[in-house]
């Protein structure tokens, strides 16, 4: 448990409805990984380059995994992917795709990329909170993380 | 003072191979059957009213004589033979001629030549040309009651040419030149004769003497002037036969000895003519004649002919102002003869650009071309018209029927070489079919669009049964001799003999035909304007496409993000809010969840939708039983519970297509079938129509029959049925005809992603119904033909 304690999770995620329902399972999953979030793309390469308000080594810790959707304002989720898998110090941690797309070009072209999971966000709030149990359980319990 | 018309010859002598070619000097007795070879420039005879001199050009030694020296000059032939030119001239007028030959204009023909011969003094005008080394002097006693000079010339000229020159139109001009040609020779009787297309001749202006019959309007056929004949009219402009009765004159001796071959007289004055023309001229009653070239763009258009029934002697000087006349009218000839038919020139051109505004503006060459029937037919003046599109025969107007075009065009296709036009006057002359139907298209005017496209417009014309006044019967008269040669001479009569012409058309002026080229330069220019047209939509269209694709993708996301905002917060109020809220108020939320999820499936149709018509299609070789088996095994798993049946009465066909896409189809169009049918035992029956079915033939009809027909398949079921007015509306999107719970709900997308995935395949859905009793959806595709 203090070993999970140590691996923040980066939720890259402009809707705060989105986030919102995202951090409502996390929290009823009861798991205590700190969790920041990023709003939009601009600020996640921010945050994981430690640039701008994000210097601080310990208020930004590099996150163990990436929650990231792929519409975003401004830089989208497929530029922060493609900047990450070439960063040669971040392109080792595992990002999981967070998406309303379901277009089979966006998920070929994030598996190329290298991503860990491409899951479609649900409308079901019971099917939410089942995938969201499953991922932690997953990331967090029985895989080692970097 | 003396005139000019000199004819030096020695090195630019044209093209004498022609003659050479044409004639065969072995010949000896000359028929109509041969007289096209008669070598009529080396008759070695002239006529009587003149004395020839043959000179070598080198020492002035004559050569040659003429036999009738004795009566003109008083000498006998043999004693001038080898002699000095100069002892019979003297130095003086030998000098003159020399200068003549060497275009010095103070002595130009004809040389006045005075001979003194003991106590005679004989005039000549003296007629000089030179034919390679041998120098011609042709001496013709001068007619004392003739004396033109230069002023004289002037004035003899001047008023004729006048009056020519303000002819407005060829008539005219024609008409004017016979009056006046016959003022200034006092001839009885002067005709302008034209030759047609196939060179035979027609009497188109005369001015004659009252008591004689007009000739005006007569033809004459081809062969009444012989080629060599024509050759020479076009390079010795006028020529003269004062008696037709003479008695022609040798020469001596018979071979020139300079060149060893009988003397060519071709440029030769009194050049005698030959046996048949004369005999033609008194058969005809004509004693004296004269003719006068006239060229248009260097080939002989026609003559200015003139007759005397008497002898009539034309003095040379008179002879130049006729020949210098004809000289004029030819330069006449080509600007009257283009302002010919001004009228219906212009009228042609107005029809023209109003008519290619026409098709400018259509959407399709074919009705922009048949939208005016009667311009297309009076554009270049024709009866009827056949336009043919690859397969598809357009008839307006007085054509032969379909079938007869058809057989036509493999005909006529290959008529065209490397021309795009092609014309006749006689068309069942050159396609005998064409008797058949004569009387409606004896002329054809066949312009080629597209030979890969088998693009023509033919237009044709009806017989016009012409009467032609011929000169006398223009089939020769034959003579067959007992050793079975053939012989044909003159006719002897030139009684008016008319013959009746048929299966014939008037004739495409050159205006109707340059209409025709026009248009089609037109008609390539807007083919070429509407592909480029095209390709500038197909642009747009691909850019439009594109932004499709990315509205969908965003519509979708943007739009569902939201509702999944709706839909999550309605499930925390009632996780959070249970207690508060009472059953009523679950219900809300409930339904308010419900709404989203559907909004959502609304969403997803739409994308799937937009997807299908846009992936490439994936073509290959698929066996429908394979492909259908695998539909059904999914639906029966998902139909588990219903009773249904699904009958196939014969093994499908193999297809090239999109897998997935005709998948989708089948599952579409066969789930539909089970969910609208209330049925104890639902029967889905799924095939495919013989060619020989009603619905196929029907369907089938219109295509051209080498075309790959495709398949109609069906999938007929014992469900619910449609109603008649709804059998349009139900390929529409999200159409439903029922609620939302009912048969078991969906979007409304499914036929109208079924009818996408056919289209896509280039094929066609229908549906054909009985209410309550069940429906029958076809659809077409194609056996092998790959469309993306």
């Amino acid at each position: 448990m203090s070993q999970t304690q140590k691996h923040p999770l980066l939720i890259i995620e402009d809707s705060d409805e989105d986030f919102a329902a995202l951090a409502r399972m996390i929290t009823q999953a009861k798991i205590s990984n700190p969790v920041y979030r990023c709003e939009d793309g601009e600020e996640a390469l921010e945050f994981l380059h430690r640039e701008g308000e994000y210097e601080d080594v310990i208020l930004s810790p590099r996150p163990s995994l990436i929650i990231l959707d792929l519409n975003l304002p401004g830089t989208d989720g497929r530029e922060v992917l493609a900047e990450l898998k070439q960063d040669s110090q971040l392109k080792t941690i595992p990002v999981v795709i967070f998406t309303t797309s379901s277009n089979p070009k966006d998920i070929e072209v994030c598996y190329l990329q290298g991503v860990n999971g491409y899951i479609v966000k649900p409308m079901d709030t019971n099917r939410l909170r089942r995938l969201v149990q499953i991922f932690l359980d997953y990331w967090f319990e029985a895989v080692e993380l970097p | 003072m003396v005139l000019f018309v000199i004819i030096n010859m020695s090195s630019d002598s044209p093209a004498p191979e022609i003659l050479t070619a044409i004639t065969d000097r072995q010949l000896q007795d000359v028929d109509l059957n041969n007289c096209d070879r008669e070598p009529i420039h080396i008759p070695n005879l002239i006529q009587p009213h003149g004395v020839l001199l043959a000179v070598s050009a080198t020492e002035y030694q004559i050569k040659q004589v003429s036999l009738n020296t004795l009566e003109m000059l008083g000498t006998e032939p043999q004693e001038l033979l080898n002699t000095p030119l100069s002892e019979l001239l003297g130095e003086e007028q030998v000098n003159k001629i020399q200068q003549c030959l060497s275009q010095d204009f103070d002595n130009i023909n004809p040389l006045k030549i005075n001979i003194h011969r003991g106590d005679r003094d004989f005039i000549f005008d003296g007629i000089v040309h030179r034919i390679e080394e041998v120098v011609i002097l042709e001496l013709e006693p001068v007619q004392p009651t003739q004396v033109v000079d230069l002023f004289n010339f002037y004035h003899l000229v001047k008023s004729p040419i006048t009056r020519i020159h303000n002819t407005a139109t060829l008539d005219e001009l024609c008409q004017a030149i016979v009056k006046e040609i016959r003022q200034i020779t006092g001839f009885d009787r002067v005709m302008v004769y034209r030759f047609d297309e196939e060179e035979a001749g027609t009497v188109i202006a005369e001015a004659v003497k009252a008591e004689l019959e007009p000739f005006l309007g007569l033809h004459y056929p081809d062969t009444d002037i012989p080629k060599q004949a024509k050759y020479l009219y076009t390079i010795n402009l006028l020529r003269l036969i004062p008696d037709a009765t003479y008695e022609p004159v040798g020469l001596i001796p018979q071979f020139n000895p300079q060149t060893d071959k009988p003397l060519d007289l071709r440029y030769s004055a009194l050049r005698s003519v030959s046996p048949l023309h004369t005999e033609y001229l008194q058969n005809m009653g004509v004693s004296a004649s004269m003719s006068i070239s006239l060229i248009k763009n260097k080939r002989l258009w026609g003559l200015i002919a003139c007759h005397h029934n008497t002898p009539k002697q034309v003095s040379y000087e008179i002879r130049t102002v006729c020949e210098f006349i004809g000289q004029v009218i030819s330069f006449e000839l080509a600007a009257k003869e283009d302002n010919q038919d001004l009228d219906y020139k212009m009228n042609l051109k107005s029809i023209q650009s109003q008519f290619v505004k026409t098709i400018a503006q259509a959407e399709e060459l074919e009705i922009g071309l048949t939208q005016n029937p009667t311009q297309l037919l009076d554009l270049v003046g024709a009866g009827g018209v056949a336009l043919s599109f690859d397969e598809d025969i357009t008839l307006i107007g007085n054509t032969p029927d379909r079938a007869e075009i058809e057989r036509m065009l493999s005909w006529l296709e290959t008529q065209f070489d490397e021309k795009v036009l092609y014309e006749t006057t006689s068309l069942s002359q050159v396609y005998t079919p064409a008797e058949a139907y004569q009387e409606v298209a004896s002329g054809l005017l066949a312009l080629l669009i597209s030979r890969v496209q088998k693009t023509f417009i033919i237009w044709f014309r009806p017989e016009v049964v012409q009467i032609f006044d011929w000169g006398g019967n223009p089939h020769k008269p034959v003579e067959i001799y007992e050793d079975g040669t053939i012989r044909m001479s003159p006719r002897k009569s030139f009684a008016k003999w008319q013959e009746t012409v048929r299966a014939k058309s008037l004739s495409w002026k050159p205006c109707e035909v340059e209409a025709a080229l026009e248009l089609r330069s037109s008609i390539i220019g807007i083919v070429l304007r509407k592909a480029d047209e095209l390709s500038q939509l197909n642009k747009e269209l691909a850019r439009s496409n594109i932004e499709l694709d990315s509205f969908a993708y965003i519509a979708s996301h943007d739009l569902k993000e939201p509702l999944r905002g709706i839909y999550n917060y309605s499930s925390f109020l009632i996780e959070d809010y249970k207690e508060i809220l009472n059953e009523e108020g679950v219900s809300k939320l409930e339904t308010l969840m419900r709404l989203t999820h559907r909004m959502e499936d609304l969403i997803n149709s739409l994308l799937h939708y937009s997807r299908l018509g846009r992936a490439e299609l994936q073509m290959r070789p698929v066996d429908l039983n394979n492909l259908v088996t695998g539909v059904l095994d999914v639906l029966k798993v998902s139909a588990r519970d219903k009773q249904v049946e699904f009958e196939i009465p014969r093994t499908l066909p193999t297809i090239n297509c999109d897998r997935t896409q005709v998948s989708e189809l089948f599952t579409n169009l066969i789930s539909n079938g089970i969910k609208y049918n209330q049925k104890p035992i639902k029967i889905i029956e799924i095939g495919y129509l013989d060619f020989s079915d009603p619905i196929a033939q029907q369907k089938f009809k219109a295509r051209p029959h080498n075309a790959e027909l495709p398949i109609i398949f069906y999938i007929r079921d014992n469900g619910i049925g449609i109603r008649e007015k709804y059998l349009e509306s139900i390929f529409r999107i999200f159409k439903r005809l029922h609620g939302h719970n009912k048969y078991g709900g969906g979007t409304g997308a499914g036929l109208t992603i079924a009818k996408k995935i056919v289209e896509r395949h280039g094929g066609e859905i229908w549906v054909k119904s009985i209410y309550k009793e069940g429906s029958t959806f076809y659809f077409t595709l194609q056996r092998s033909v790959s469309i993306t």
